[in-house]
C-alpha cells in the first residue's frame, strides 16, 4: 500500500464524506484550477476548501493520532479464531472508512465473530460475512464476551 | 457477457420521468433483484451468487393487475450514495424518476442492514414496498420475521417471497396498490455517513427487537464448511487447485480437445466444407481441379493431457479449399469473377471454410464450456472467496482482491468485464484494472485459441508464454500503481453464502452468452476474412508487408507475409492468431517454431478486440482509452522483439 492517503472532505451542509478530487464541479467550471472552491457531489452545495496554509501548517505539526488507549477494548487481531466480541469503538483514520464498515453493521455495541485471520481477516456480524484487510482489522477495537 | 440484457445507459441521456407508471427494484447487493426482475418482466438478466452483478440498469416491461409497468433493475447498494460507479447509477435512476414507486428488495437474513437501506429511502419521501426475500434460506436457518408487524411499525406493505421459486410474486404485484410511504422518524439533516449509519441502525434494532425472533442455529452445513475450506490458507490452495484442474479438464481437454477435434475434423472438415466447395462448384463453375487431403480422427476421453481412453478411430479423404488450374488454361472476364466469389465463399480465406468453421468447430465448443464451468463458479459464491485468497498479490499491483472479480469476468469477455470495474472504488483501480484486462487477460475464446496454437510447438512453449503473460500482469500493474500515485482503497468485501448452483440458472446463463457471444464474434470474422481476402485479391497485402517490414522484420524476425496478421489482429487478437497458425502449419508453413512463439506472445498482449476498446471509451473516456491504446501497441511488439531477440542469444 502506498503512504499518500486521498484527501477526504466533509460538506458542512448535508455532511456528506466525499474523496477532494471527487468533487462536482471539477469539470467544466470556467475558473479551472483556480477556483478554490469544491462542490458537494451528493447537496452540490459549494464551499471554500481550507486554504493552503492551514493545510501545509496542519501538514507539518500532524502527528499521527495515537491509538485511543481503552482498557476495555482490544483490536479485533487479538482475538483468536473463532472467538465471539463485541465492538466497542472504530478507530478509523479518516471517517470515509469508518461508515463503509459501518454499512454492513459493524457499529459500536453488535456482536462480532472472528472467523480467520489468514490470509485475510474474516469476521461475521449477524448474517453478514466480511473479508478485511489486517490493516483495517486492527482499527475495529472490540470487547471478549 | 451482460450485452444480451439489453440494457439501456440511462445515466448518458436521462430521460426523466415518462409518466408511464414505474417501479424500481433498490436493494442491498446479492439479494435477489435480478431474479426478481425476470420474474416480474420475463426477460431475463444475469443472475449470479456475488455482490456487484448488475453494474447497469436493467429495464422491462410487466403487466401488474392489468396494468403496463416499466420495471427497473439497479445495482445493489449498501446505503444510499454514490460511493462507487454502480452505486451512482442507482442513485441516479433514483434521482430521474422522481415518480417511481420504490420496491425495496431484502434479504430476509439480513434485515438489519435492510432497514438501514428502508430508512434511507423513506427520506424520499416516496410510495414504498419492501419484500423480504429468500425467505426460504432464513427458515433454514432457524429465524423468523413477523411481517405484519413490521408492516405496522414501517407503515409500508411488507411482501415475505422466495423469488427463486416464484413464490410470493402475485402478492407483490397486488400490494403494490397500497404502496406509501414509510412513516418512520428520518434525520435527513445529517447528511449520509457514520452518525447517520449509526443512528438508523440503533432505529433498526429497535423494529428488529419487535419483529425478529431467531432460535439458536444446527451445526454448521455443509455448504457453510465448504465456504469456509475454501477461503483456508492451505485447504484453500487445494481447493484453488482442484477448481483449475476441473476447469482445465473441461474446457482445455474435454472442449477445446475432444469437442474441438469432432466439431472440426468430422462435422466441417467431413461434411460441411467439402459440402459447401461442391456447391460453390456447381453455382459457380470455372476450370480446376480440388486438392484433397487425409482426413484423420480418433474419439477420446481425455484424462490428462497426453492420456486418453479412445473410443473410435477412423480416417478418410476428403476434398480441401485448395485447388489448382490446368496450366496454361487461361480464364475469361465472366469465368474470373466467378472465380472470385468461389474463393471469397470456400477458398482459402473464405467465408464458410475459414471464417464460419472457425467460429463454429472451434471458439464455439470452447466458449460453451468455459461459460459452463464459469457460471457454475458464480453461482457457487466461490469467486469472492477467490478474492481472499489473491488480495495480496493484487495489492502490488495497487488493487485489491476486489479487482479479481473483474479479472476473472475477464476470462470470459475483456468487454463487459471493462463494464465490471465499476464495482471498484476509485479511479485509479479502475484504470489499472481495465489495462491488466486489455493487456493480458485473454477472453475463453482466444485463451483456447492461442494456447491450442502455442501448444501446437510445443507444451513447454504454451508454459513459457503462459508465466510470461502472468509475469507481464505483475509488473505492468506494479508500475502502473507507481507511476498513477494515489492510494489504493481499502479491502472489504462482503462474501455471499455458498449455494448450490440453480441448474436452470447455470444453462440458462451459458446460452443467453452463448447467444450474445455468436451475434458479437461471428460478425467480426467475417469481416475479418473479407478484409483479408480484399486485401489478398487488390495486392495490398504485399504494400503492407513492405511498410511493416522494419518492425516485423526487422525487430520481430518475422517474415514479411505475418504483417497482416498483426493488421487483422487489431480487430480481435485471437483472429490474428488463427491467420499466424496457418501461417505456421497450413500446406505453405513459413514460421520456425521460434517465429510462432515470438509472433503468439506479440498478438497475446494486443488489445482483446475492437469492442473492448470502444467499451474502455465509454466507461473512462477517450482520452483514457487512446493512452490505453498507446501503450499496449507499441508495447505488444517491444515485449515481442525482446522474446525473439534474447530468445535466439540463448539459442532457444
Ligand atoms: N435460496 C434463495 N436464493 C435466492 C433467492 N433469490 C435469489 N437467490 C439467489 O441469490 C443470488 C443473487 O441473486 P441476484 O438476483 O443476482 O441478486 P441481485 O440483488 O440482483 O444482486 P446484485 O445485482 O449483485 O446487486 C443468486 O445466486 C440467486 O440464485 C431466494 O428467494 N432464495
Ligand atoms: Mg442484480
Amino acid at each position: 500500500m502506498s503512504t499518500k492517503r486521498a484527501e477526504y472532505l466533509d460538506c458542512p451542509l448535508c455532511g456528506f464524506e466525499f474523496e477532494k478530487h471527487d468533487t462536482a464541479c471539477a469539470h467544466g467550471c470556467p475558473l479551472g484550477r483556480f477556483c478554490k472552491l469544491v462542490c458537494c457531489p451528493n447537496c452540490q452545495y459549494e464551499f471554500p476548501d481550507r486554504p493552503e496554509s492551514i493545510g501545509l501548517l496542519q501538514r507539518l505539526f500532524h502527528r499521527p493520532k495515537p491509538p485511543v488507549a481503552r482498557p476495555d477494548a482490544i483490536p479485533l487481531t487479538e482475538l483468536d479464531e473463532g472467538e465471539s466480541s463485541e465492538l466497542v469503538c472504530l478507530n478509523c483514520e479518516h471517517p470515509h472508512r469508518r461508515n463503509s464498515l459501518a454499512v454492513y453493521g459493524l457499529v459500536p455495541g453488535s456482536r462480532v465473530v472472528l472467523q480467520q485471520k489468514r490470509p485475510a481477516y474474516v469476521v461475521r456480524v449477524g448474517e453478514t460475512e466480511l473479508a478485511l484487510e489486517a490493516a483495517i482489522a486492527c482499527e475495529i477495537l472490540v470487547r471478549r464476551v | 457477457m451482460r450485452r444480451h440484457e439489453n440494457n439501456v445507459a440511462i445515466t448518458a441521456d436521462r430521460p426523466v420521468g415518462t409518466g408511464q407508471p414505474t417501479l424500481v427494484l433498490v436493494g442491498n447487493p446479492n439479494v435477489g433483484k435480478s431474479v426478481l426482475f425476470s420474474r416480474l418482466t420475463g426477460k431475463y438478466v444475469t443472475v449470479s451468487n456475488y455482490p456487484g452483478t448488475t453494474v447497469e440498469i436493467a429495464r422491462g416491461n410487466a403487466d401488474i393487475e392489468g396494468e403496463s409497468v416499466v420495471v427497473l433493475d439497479t445495482p445493489g447498494v449498501n446505503e444510499l450514495a454514490p460511493r462507487t460507479e454502480d452505486a451512482r447509477v442507482t442513485c441516479d435512476v433514483l434521482r430521474d424518476y422522481p415518480e417511481a414507486t420504490i420496491v425495496q428488495v431484502a434479504d430476509a437474513k439480513n434485515l438489519r442492514r435492510a432497514l438501514l437501506l428502508t430508512l434511507q429511502l423513506a427520506e424520499l419521501r416516496r410510495p414504498q414496498v419492501l419484500v423480504l426475500n429468500m425467505m426460504d434460506e432464513l427458515r433454514k436457518s432457524g429465524g423468523r420475521v413477523d411481517t405484519r408487524k413490521l408492516s405496522e411499525l414501517l407503515g409500508i406493505p411488507v411482501v415475505p417471497t422466495i423469488a427463486t421459486a416464484g413464490m410470493g410474486i402475485q402478492l407483490l404485484r397486488k400490494s403494490l396498490e397500497s404502496a406509501a410511504a414509510p412513516r418512520v422518524p428520518v434525520d435527513a439533516a445529517s447528511g449520509r455517513g457514520y452518525e447517520q449509519t449509526t443512528k438508523y441502525l440503533a432505529e433498526a434494532n429497535k423494529i428488529l427487537a419487535q419483529v425478529y425472533a431467531h432460535v439458536r442455529p444446527q451445526r454448521p452445513t455443509f455448504a457453510q464448511r465448504l465456504g469456509s475450506w475454501a477461503m483456508h490458507p492451505i485447504k484453500g490452495l487445494g481447493i484453488l487447485a482442484l477448481v483449475l484442474y476441473f476447469t482445465f479438464w473441461f474446457v482445455g481437454l474435454l472442449g477445446a480437445g475432444t469437442a474441438v477435434d469432432f466439431l472440426e475434423h468430422v462435422v466441417f472438415g467431413r461434411y460441411v466444407s467439402p459440402w459447401a466447395i461442391r456447391v460453390a462448384d456447381a453455382v459457380l463453375p470455372f476450370p480446376h481441379t480440388n486438392h484433397t487431403e487425409v482426413s484423420q480422427y480418433k474419439f477420446q476421453i481425455p484424462l490428462t493431457p497426453t492420456r486418453g481412453i479412445v473410443i473410435a478411430e477412423s480416417q478418410r479423404t476428403v476434398l480441401a479449399p485448395t485447388y489448382s488450374i490446368a496450366p496454361g488454361a487461361t480464364l475469361g472476364g465472366w469465368t474470373q469473377t466467378r472465380r472470385l466469389a468461389h474463393d471469397f465463399l470456400v477458398g482459402q480465406y473464405g467465408v464458410v471454410t475459414m471464417a464460419i468453421s472457425y467460429a463454429l468447430a472451434i471458439v464455439l465448443p470452447i466458449v460453451t464450456t468455459f461459460f459452463l464451468v464459469f457460471s457454475l463458479l458464480e453461482d457457487s459464491g466461490y469467486l469472492p472467496r477467490l478474492a481472499i485468497m489473491v488480495n495480496r498479490v493484487f495489492r502490488w499491483m495497487g488493487l485489491n482482491g476486489k479487482a479479481v472479480l473483474p479479472m476473472i469476468l475477464g476470462l470470459g469477455c475483456d468487454t463487459m468485464a471493462t463494464m465490471t470495474t465499476r464495482i471498484l472504488e476509485t479511479r485509479k483501480e479502475r484504470v489499472i484494472t481495465t489495462l491488466l484486462l486489455s493487456l493480458s487477460i485473454p477472453c475463453s475464446a482466444q485463451l483456447g485459441v492461442l494456447l491450442a496454437m502455442i501448444a501446437s510447438i510445443s507444451f513447454r512453449a504454451a508454459l513459457f508464454w503462459l508465466v510470461l503473460n502472468i509475469a507481464i500482469m505483475i509488473g505492468i500493474g506494479w508500475l502502473a500503481a507507481k507511476l498513477m500515485g494515489g492510494d489504493g482503497s481499502d479491502f472489504i468485501l462482503e462474501l455471499p453464502p455458498m449455494r448450490r448452483p440453480q441448474l436452470s440458472n447455470v444453462f440458462i446463463k451459458t446460452f443467453a452468452r452463448l447467444e450474445w457471444y455468436l451475434k458479437e464474434v461471428v460478425p467480426l470474422f467475417i469481416l475479418g476474412t473479407a478484409i483479408l481476402f480484399v486485401l489478398d485479391k487488390l495486392a495490398v497485402l504485399d504494400k503492407i508487408a513492405r511498410l511493416g517490414e522494419p518492425l516485423v522484420t526487422g525487430w520481430l524476425g518475422l517474415p514479411r507475409e505475418t504483417a497482416s496478421a498483426f493488421l487483422i489482429g487489431f480487430l480481435r487478437r485471437d483472429y490474428g492468431a488463427v491467420y499466424l497458425l496457418d501461417a505456421a502449419t497450413g500446406p505453405k508453413a513459413i514460421l520456425t517454431p521460434h517465429q510462432v512463439l515470438v509472433s503468439m506472445v506479440t498478438i497475446t498482449l494486443f488489445m482483446p478486440c475492437i469492442a473492448t476498446l470502444f467499451m474502455i471509451s465509454r466507461e473512462l473516456g477517450r482520452k483514457t482509452a487512446m493512452w490505453i491504446t498507446l501503450f499496449i501497441f507499441p508495447f505488444a511488439f517491444l515485449v515481442g522483439g525482446l522474446v525473439n531477440h534474447i530468445g535466439r542469444l540463448f539459442g532457444l
